[in-house]
């Protein structure tokens, strides 16, 4: 299997995937029955008035990333140049996921405007969890346990594979993708260590259904960022595997690993689905609820802020929300950005 | 295990969450050596200041109720290290019980409401 032939099939993968996130998406505002806007209980001619151009706003900006995707994607293939396929692949994701945070966020600001009286009063009694979170908790040891043997066996074989080489070998060409694939791996932990931080407030009416609500979706992002761990073990297993093995044998063991992963991958896909329903079905089950603004202070900086007393990420602001880059995981976070650019920048001025 | 807090309670959030605290405790859902969240976790999860929960938690350790282990967390402490004198312990009852004899009650009556409250304190049947 050639690597561009590889990398069309993982684009169409990815188109799927694509087009069930957009039909996902058009149907989110009206989830909850058209009495509410997303989590915005609206007035009932909501979606007669203003409300219609408010959805088609929303539906409009949401559709936009993938349309420049397929846009890039027709030049790529015309020009014949597929590997920028990967990258286009990785930086829409995250367009499409940024951009659906914002979106969603000023859809529900503009319905605001109609919603309901009551709706926007903020509920008078809030519980909190006494159960400390914490990383561990949500760790599978199974799982870590492999990650960590794998990679430390991948690197061992490769250490090995390199010393015997006598020189001959470039220290970037062996380590050069493990190091990175490795750094990816610290990256995910730390977004695990984001979601566990991630604040949950849950007001006292349903507050049974809104705690299981949110642990049922914090449980799936952290599954999945297990499941991406898992894949980048296996990808730095099968480089080494690849790396040391006779050149005749590559292209048979390249092909037999995309198959396995393009299998593996299927089955994740359909279990994240699963999840994802059973997120959907306990969040529908807890009514959305104003809760009280305890902190009462509104940050006036647009984008970025500095409040150490403040144990929030975001903070809201007169503009919508605002960085806190008092808070530890803005500074792991950029910390974070800084190494895989010096990462980068090492490896590509090394030997 | 949760706290509520009231929004229209007159009490300040800090001891808001002390007196919740305590009464997990005296009701013994709170155990000896249960670890309690970080502060940073629950003040995130209020949406407060640090210093609302950390004034919480110094307050808790003064009537030597939890035990601050610096890296490891808090957790409750055992009961036996309360180190509050009788007298300092006997002075809020003897204030509560002067309000009602003041207000009218006859000793019967408030001898009724007292084993009722400790009954509440320390079953938690509220």
């Amino acid at each position: 299997m050639s690597p561009y032939l590889m990398l069309t099939l993982v684009f169409i993968f990815c188109v799927g995937v694509r087009v069930r996130g957009c039909f996902r998406r058009w149907r989110q505002p009206l989830l909850r029955g058209p009495e509410w806007f997303f989590n915005v209980q609206v007035k009932p001619d909501f979606y007669n008035g203003a409300g219609r151009a408010t959805l088609q706003r929303y539906r409009a900006i949401m559709l936009l990333p993938v349309a420049v995707e397929a846009l890039l994607a027709v030049a790529i293939f015309f020009s014949g140049r597929l590997i920028y396929l990967s990258l286009l692949i990785i930086a829409i994701s995250g367009v499409i996921h940024i951009n659906h945070l914002f979106n969603v966020e000023r859809a529900e600001r503009k319905a605001r405007n109609f919603a309901e009286p009551e709706a926007g009063q903020p509920v008078s009694a809030m519980v909190l969890s006494l159960t400390p979170r914490r990383l561990s908790d949500y760790s599978n040891p199974w799982a870590e346990r492999f990650i960590v043997l794998v990679s430390l066996a991948a690197f061992a074989w490769l250490l090995r594979y390199y010393l015997h080489s006598n020189g001959t070998l470039s220290s970037r060409v062996v380590f050069g993708l493990p190091v990175l694939l490795l750094y990816n791996q610290m990256g995910f932990l730390f977004v695990k260590y984001g979601i566990v931080a991630w604040r949950m407030p849950i007001p006292q009416a349903q507050a049974e259904e809104h705690l299981r609500a949110r642990e049922e979706a914090r449980k799936l992002h952290l599954k999945v960022c297990d499941w991406c761990r898992i894949l980048i073990t296996l990808e730095l297993a099968s480089f080494a595997t690849v790396l040391t093995i006779a050149p005749a044998l590559r292209p048979k063991v390249i092909t037999g690993y995309w198959v396995m992963l393009f299998a593996g991958v299927g089955v994740l896909a359909v279990r994240h689905e699963k999840g994802r329903l059973a997120v959907v079905k306990a969040n529908l089950r807890a009514r959305p609820m104003k809760m009280p603004d305890f902190f009462h202070v509104e940050s006036s900086a647009r984008l970025l802020c500095y409040q150490p007393a403040t144990p929030m990420l975001l903070i809201k602001g007169a503009h919508g929300y605002a960085l806190n880059l008092a808070n530890r995981l803005t500074q792991l976070g950029a910390a974070y950005l800084a190494g895989l650019i010096a990462l980068f920048a090492i490896l590509r001025m090394g030997h | 295990m949760f706290l509520t807090i009231h929004t229209n309670d007159d009490r300040p959030i800090y001891q808001q969450v002390v007196d919740g605290i305590k009464e997990l405790i005296a009701r013994g859902e709170l155990a000896e050596g249960t670890p309690l969240p970080p502060v940073r976790q629950l003040a995130a999860d209020l949406g407060v200041n640090l210093n609302t929960i950390a004034a919480a938690y110094r307050e808790l350790q003064k009537d030597g109720l939890i035990t601050v282990r610096h890296g490891s967390g808090s957790v409750v402490a055992s009961r036996t290290t309360t180190e509050r004198d009788r007298s300092e312990l006997l002075r809020p009852l003897r204030a509560a019980l002067t309000e009602l004899v003041l207000a009218g009650l006859k000793p019967s009556r408030i001898l009724k409401i007292v084993v009722q409250e400790l009954r509440l304190v320390t079953k938690g049947n509220r």
